[in-house]
């Protein structure tokens, strides 16, 4: 793998650590499994480039992007808690929903940014070579938020949001208002996302109205794979632990891509991927039956 | 005080499944009394206590706490008032969080949960305190999960969680139903203490006879959703098991015989 390349694969592999962290947030912290982030991370790249090219300071429009995912994850809590819609039926109606919405935000299906300012235009005087730049960039912004996250689950707050995940019934017996915690919680995990598609457009020059697809299988993905590598309840590793997770996911798709003996090429990533994440939840699963076999055994002799 | 005035609770109206589960529940309960609830599986015993913690909504009638009127309060809203402890020991607690971590929450009861740090030094003191009464060596486990915990302890913490914060009324359902005789009685006596050095206006549903009567200083019994009798004082303590026996059948004068098993051998 070039350096080039590779450079790109730890940029995106940060990029996505934010969509991972989203992940944790529904799948794990609420219990709550969210797809709408299929929608809510081209909505994030989406609004960016459409206020980029229409002359917004890139901050400003990462900003609104943000807002935008969070209004999207709104959208699903509030199908799912007012209307008794299945939480997954939920997000896939918002999803399906964002299709459109993004397709009008950026009024045709695909838009360059290549020639506009970005969120690193300010510090392309320092000097850095881009490729440099761009890891640098994405790598701080993403540890800092991982930070705040892990912070904020700490908070009184926080905690009150992963008790109404892990059981609501006793949440509610302390005081907590669980359905406040799932609209926040869900506002939160698609801003996440969506800022990591503003991130994604402006880093790699684009945004398009189909790079969302799959997005949800990538997190869970890099979700897993932190958890399987960092078993801890303190929530700074868990958390840092999406972000590795997410940068390891990406070396090993580029390493298999990249390695011509197997033959693969990039449009075989979404089977790649689907392969990996399944593997991932079916190999505790066989480790449980084998060890349950084996005590069993155990017990008979 | 709690002070319920005709309370009426219907589930499903209006259909088929329609189940009027409370029809006009007419009770005072003065501040620190100890009030213990029986009666047989139905009778809506767990209904009252739901309701009084605002899980149910009265269809009718009026719920107050010291003269305040609660029936329109959420569940939540309540718990600056409500403490409970459920039958099921996994219920009460979060199993996939520490020791602590769940008496931060419960220490966060009634109050808003801001965006400061849920546990520090002078907490996780005040929650070592707390679990050394217990005597079960929990004080020096705080980062542990709570599931690893078994059903009795994650009971007592659960009780202890429940006095963490200032409340007036404690409500358990059944919180010794799921543990064996010795941890039960652990958790009554806890209870016990509990209760005193707090001043709780307390109700307790049971399924044993024996312990309605040991524990408390007021009895009452539900049937077909109302308060089929009231003992207190001198008349309850000459009570015994036999006693509240036969008051049981006379409710029921078409014979009916108590099926209920552990009603009856309740220890």
């Amino acid at each position: 793998m070039s350096l080039f390349s590779f450079m790109g694969t730890l940029e995106i592999g940060f990029i996505f650590g934010l969509v991972a962290i989203g992940v944790y947030l529904t799948f794990r912290v609420l219990d709550f499994p969210d797809l709408t982030v299929d929608g809510s991370f081209t909505l994030g790249a989406a609004i960016a480039a459409a206020l980029i090219i229409s002359g917004v300071n890139p901050y400003l429009a990462t900003l609104c992007a943000v807002f935008g995912g969070a209004a999207a994850g709104l959208v699903t809590a509030w199908l799912n808690l007012r209307f008794n819609i299945l939480h997954l039926l939920a997000s896939i109606l918002t999803m399906t929903a964002l299709y459109t919405i993004n397709l009008r935000v950026m009024g045709k299906p695909n838009l360059a940014l290549i020639t506009e300012p970005t969120v690193l235009s300010p510090f392309e005087s320092l000097g850095i070579p881009n490729m440099y730049l761009k890891v640098i960039f994405v790598g701080l912004v993403v540890l800092a938020v991982g930070l705040l996250i892990a912070w904020f689950l700490n908070t009184q707050y926080g905690m009150a949001m992963r008790a109404t995940g892990a059981n609501p019934r006793m949440a509610q017996a302390n005081g907590i208002v669980v359905n406040q915690k799932i609209y926040a919680g869900l506002a939160l995990s698609n801003a996440l996302v969506a800022m990591a598609g503003a991130l994604f457009a402006q880093t790699n020059g684009f945004a398009d109205s189909t790079m969302g697809i799959g997005t949800i299988v990538v997190g869970l993905a890099a979700v897993i794979v932190g958890e399987s590598l960092l078993n801890s309840r303190s929530m700074l590793i868990i958390v840092l632990g999406c972000i590795i997770g997410s940068l390891l996911y990406r070396l090993a798709i580029a390493l298999a891509l990249n390695a011509d003996f197997i033959g693969f090429t990039t449009s075989d990533l979404n089977l790649i991927t689907a392969v990996l994440v399944g593997l991932a939840l079916i190999l505790p699963q066989l480790r449980r039956e084998w060890k349950a076999r084996k005590a069993a055994k155990g017990d008979a002799a | 005080m709690i002070r319920c005035e005709q309370i009426k609770v219907t589930f499903n109206p209006g259909m088929a499944t329609e189940k009027r589960a409370l029809r006009g529940v007419d009770l005072t309960i003065p501040q620190g009394e100890f009030v213990t609830v029986i009666g047989s599986n139905g009778a809506g015993k767990s209904t009252l206590l739901n309701t009084i913690a605002g899980d149910i909504r009265c269809s009718s009638g009026k719920l107050s706490f010291d003269d305040r009127d609660v029936t329109g309060l959420s569940a939540a809203a309540r718990t600056a008032d409500v403490a409970r402890v459920f039958q099921d020991p996994l219920a009460g607690t979060c199993g996939q969080m520490t020791i602590e971590e769940n008496m931060a929450l419960a220490y966060g009861r009634g109050k808003r949960g801001g965006l400061k740090l849920a546990l520090n030094e002078r907490l996780r003191k005040l929650f070592r305190e707390q679990l050394a009464r217990l005597n079960l060596g929990l004080e020096d486990r705080l980062d542990a999960q709570m599931g690893l915990l078994s059903g009795g302890q994650r009971q007592s913490v659960s009780l202890l969680m429940s006095a963490l914060q200032p409340s007036k009324i404690l409500l358990l359902d059944e919180h010794t139903a799921a543990l064996d005789p010795k941890t039960a009685a652990l958790v009554m006596e806890i209870t016990d203490q509990i209760v005193a050095e707090k001043q709780l206006t307390v109700l307790m549903v049971t399924h044993s006879m024996r312990q309605a009567l040991d524990h408390g200083t007021r009895t009452i019994m539900m049937h077909e959703g109302q308060v089929a009798f009231d003992l207190a004082g001198e008349e309850r303590s000459n009570y015994g098991v036999k006693d509240l026996l036969n008051l049981f059948a006379q409710i029921r004068p078409d014979g009916e015989e108590l099926d209920d098993d552990k009603l009856l051998l309740g220890a």
